[in-house]
């Protein structure tokens, strides 16, 4: 398997790992104040930094198991795989965008619409390596 | 399943043919990973004409006897 599609399955575990921690932390306040819950930056630097630790110590451990791949640059097809997923991740971020803003418009909820907006960038980074998965495993 | 491109190629058989160059090797010669060799192969990428005319080189054949149109 290519170092960057493992890479692509470490970090689509570690970006639904933290979506889900950050959501249920979202839902969890809904329940208890009765309404949306406002976007709280505790959550958010949380959301952050547990991504961004957990991914340089799992792209670490990776890179050191395979040094060689992990310093190659990616090569041509790679390289397409890797401009695709990027392009197609980029409809699924525009779509929860898109209905983050319509969302806003007719119920003028801003607690929803970030909490709309923030879920559509981690879905549409999980999106961007999946699609990478996709790509290497179907062919591009 | 995406679709195949409708290249045909004769790398696995030109590769046997020339010592049973193995798919890391060619791979470094043309500068391609070893999965993507694996990808042409099986008719899952089509490469670059720089690759091609890499392949066809390393071989020492024309580009037309390693690649054809599958019509």
């Amino acid at each position: 398997m290519p170092f960057r599609e493992k890479t692509a399955y470490i970090m689509t575990a570690i970006l639904v790992a933290g979506a889900v921690f950050y959501f249920n932390k979202v839902i969890s306040l809904s329940q208890a104040i009765g309404e949306t819950a406002p976007p709280v930056l505790g959550f958010v630097i949380a959301y952050v930094i547990l991504i961004v630790i957990v991914s340089i110590i799992a792209m670490s451990a990776l890179g050191m198991a395979t040094p060689r791949e992990a310093n190659a640059p990616a090569d041509e097809r790679e390289q397409r795989i890797l401009d695709k997923a990027g392009h197609w991740s980029g409809y699924v971020l525009a779509t929860g965008v898109f209905a983050g803003l319509l969302h806003y418009s007719v119920t003028l909820d801003g607690n929803l619409m970030f909490h709309i907006l923030f879920g559509s960038l981690m879905a549409s980074q999980i999106a961007e390596y999946v699609l990478q998965i996709m790509l290497y495993r179907r062919g591009v | 399943m995406a679709k195949r491109p409708p290249i045909t190629n004769r790398v696995r058989e030109l590769r046997e043919e020339h010592g049973q160059l193995s798919q890391a090797a060619l791979g470094e010669s043309i500068g391609v990973t070893r999965q993507t060799v694996i990808a042409i192969e099986q008719g899952r990428y089509s490469p670059s004409l720089e690759s091609a005319f890499r392949i066809a080189r390393l071989f020492g054949v024309g580009i037309e006897d390693v690649f054809g149109w599958d019509e």
